[in-house]
């Protein structure tokens, strides 16, 4: 008989919470979706060496770095006075590791849009603007032997992947 | 790219540098307030902290352990004769350090050049010796872990004297005790942008260096190189900050590419062991100093300042010290002679300056090591007498200034007396930032 009345409560309160509910509708007013990220323009903090090893190391394996590594890695590029020197022989080395996972050639002139996309959110946590697009679809089009490695490679070298 | 642009490119580049004058950022075209004494001058920060007592006095055990016996051990850079007793600071043979090493140079440095037999410094502690050689000055606030104050001398010359980053190198002989921050300064009007390449060439060409930057790919300058840097460009131009002049040293991207080969080149030398070396190379100085020999071999630099450091060992082995004393005297034996018979173009248009950037103390501390012997410290009066040495074109041979009691110069000449080598002696001084005692030594002989 208990049963029979907790059937009848839990119906009810259902009942209740479903009828309170407010339908929300989506107004589109004939315009367009667009997404709001961060833009480049707040980019004005130089990351330093530990930051930007552990941040490449996290894009260019997906995984974390671990603590022992990142000060060996650290120290090597101290030992350089050239910083960009330095950074562009640990890319070139991470590009080298068998672990790294980059996109495949074919996959990135599947979808080349797709894979623009993919690496501006990797590298720089933002769309491309419609200019940037453009310019690498035409140049991965245009030149049959960009890779994917190119192309990160050329990311994570860039001025804004040095800021945050 | 294409390899032939870059080629063509790097001629281009050469001719200017040999056939035009620097547009200098102070907006002069020709630096030069002088003549040049020499074309390249290189610095040895003979450091670590060395006792007076066991160089250029000649004192061996006499004046530290208390046992009678006398002689000189840095026949490279000073004339005299050698103990001939308990000698313990050779290599090993039936007796731990019987064997001294063989002597480099026939005549010692003291009579090719001029010896500074006592020499003041006004610090006691490592890096800040080491900032008062290279800033020609110190500030009270000046710690470690921070950029020198003051612009280095790295700093006067490339900006006085126009040289561009490939010419003006620091080899350190480790990364630690913030020996890289000497490379600049953080002053507003020179810094990063005119500051030395520096190279800690242990770490770089050592296990870890080997397992984190020797895999480093060899891209085809015209089919890879050319568009990764084009799509460089690009994004940079989107970003709209050029951090390479905000935080870089300003090598050129073919003198970056020229370092880049550089260092492949040296980690397969290094596997292969065919890197310059030193008949004996059993310690870190050593094995610095013939790689500071690559960099002048391949760079022929305007200026550079190598640091050597094995003899802080002192603290805890006066017997490891005497070693490591012995060998930083053969390791700049050897970079004399190597500069003199391997580099045709440094042969007689170098002068070397050999300082160390603090003493050690006058008594001894408690350690003692395996042969009974004390230690020392460095952090009394007697830390702050130092010796120093000059060699090369134009310097007086044979003459020796000062004596106990009577110094003459200090470390923060050494940045005056480079500038009067390279001939910016005056707009150096006229910055105003050196020791308002600072003088060229050429001044004080």
């Amino acid at each position: 008989m208990n049963y029979f009345y907790l059937y009848i409560f839990l119906l009810c309160l259902g009942a209740c919470l479903v009828s309170c509910q407010e339908r929300e509708v989506d107004f589109v007013y004939q315009l367009n979706q667009a997404d709001v990220s961060a833009s480049e323009i707040n980019k004005n903090q130089e990351k330093t060496l530990e930051q930007y090893i552990s941040i490449l190391h996290a894009n260019l394996f997906q995984k974390a770095l671990s603590a022992d590594e990142l000060v060996e890695l650290r120290d090597c590029m101290t030992s350089i006075g050239d910083k960009e020197l330095g950074k562009q022989m640990i890319v070139s080395n991470f590009m080298n590791h068998p672990a790294i996972i980059l996109p495949t050639k074919e996959d990135m002139r599947t979808d080349i849009d797709k894979f623009i996309k993919d690496t501006f959110r990797r590298f720089l946590i933002r769309e491309p603007t419609e200019a940037e697009l453009a310019y690498f679809r035409n140049l991965i089009q245009r030149q049959p032997g960009i890779t994917p490695e190119l192309v990160f490679t050329a990311f994570a070298m860039s001025d804004e992947y040095r800021y945050y | 790219m294409k390899r032939r642009e870059f080629l063509r490119n790097v001629s281009l580049a050469t001719a200017g540098t040999i056939g035009f004058p620097y547009i200098l950022p102070s907006g002069r075209m020709f630096a030069q307030t002088t003549d040049r004494m020499a074309d390249h001058v290189v610095v040895v920060l003979f450091a670590g902290g060395v006792r007076q007592q066991e160089s250029v006095l000649q004192r061996y055990l006499a004046d530290s352990q208390n046992e009678s016996i006398e002689g000189n051990i840095m026949y490279n850079l000073l004339a005299g004769a050698t103990p001939n007793d308990k000698v313990v600071y050779g290599t090993d043979s039936d007796r731990p350090g019987k064997d001294p090493i063989p002597q480099i140079l026939t005549t010692p440095l003291q009579l090719q050049g001029t010896l500074f037999r006592e020499m003041r410094t006004s610090e006691v502690i490592h890096y800040n010796g080491l900032n008062l050689c290279v800033q020609g000055n110190i500030s009270a606030t000046q710690g470690l872990k921070q950029q020198p104050i003051f612009p280095t001398v790295f700093e006067y010359i490339r900006r006085h004297v126009g040289v561009p980053a490939s010419k003006a190198w620091f080899v350190g002989s480790g990364i630690g005790n913030s020996i890289p921050l000497l490379s600049y300064s953080q002053n507003e009007f020179y810094g990063q942008a005119y500051g030395a390449n520096f190279l800690a060439p242990l770490l770089t060409f050592g296990e870890k260096g080997f397992r984190h930057l020797s895999r480093a790919k060899s891209y085809h300058p015209e089919y890879e190189l050319s568009p990764m840097e084009e799509m460089k460009v690009f994004l940079d131009s989107s970003f709209g900050r050029n951090a390479d002049v905000i935080t870089g040293i300003n090598n050129t991207e073919e003198e970056r590419y020229e370092i880049s080969q550089f260092i492949e080149n040296l980690f397969v030398k290094t596997e292969q062991r065919q890197v310059i070396q030193p008949l004996v190379r059993d310690n870190g100085d050593l094995k610095t100093i013939g790689y500071a020999c690559e960099v002048l071999q391949q760079f022929k630099p305007t200026l550079t300042v190598v640091d050597l450091e094995e003899v802080d060992v002192c603290h805890g082995s006066f017997t490891d010290y005497l070693r490591n004393l012995h060998r930083a005297d053969h390791a700049v034996g050897f970079l004399w002679n190597y500069i003199q018979t391997q580099i045709p173009e440094m042969s007689d248009n170098t002068i070397l300056i050999v300082v160390p950037e603090c003493g050690r103390n006058l008594h001894a501390n408690p350690i003692k090591d395996e042969n009974d012997w004390f230690s020392y410290d460095h952090s009394d009066l007697n830390s702050l007498r130092v010796f120093g040495m000059m060699a090369g074109p134009g310097v007086p041979q044979g003459l020796a200034i000062g004596q106990e009691g009577v110094p003459v110069g200090m470390t923060a000449d050494i940045v005056p007396t480079v500038a009067d080598i390279l001939g910016v002696k005056d707009e150096v001084i006229n910055q105003g930032y050196l020791y308002e005692g600072a003088r060229s030594l050429f001044d004080r002989i």
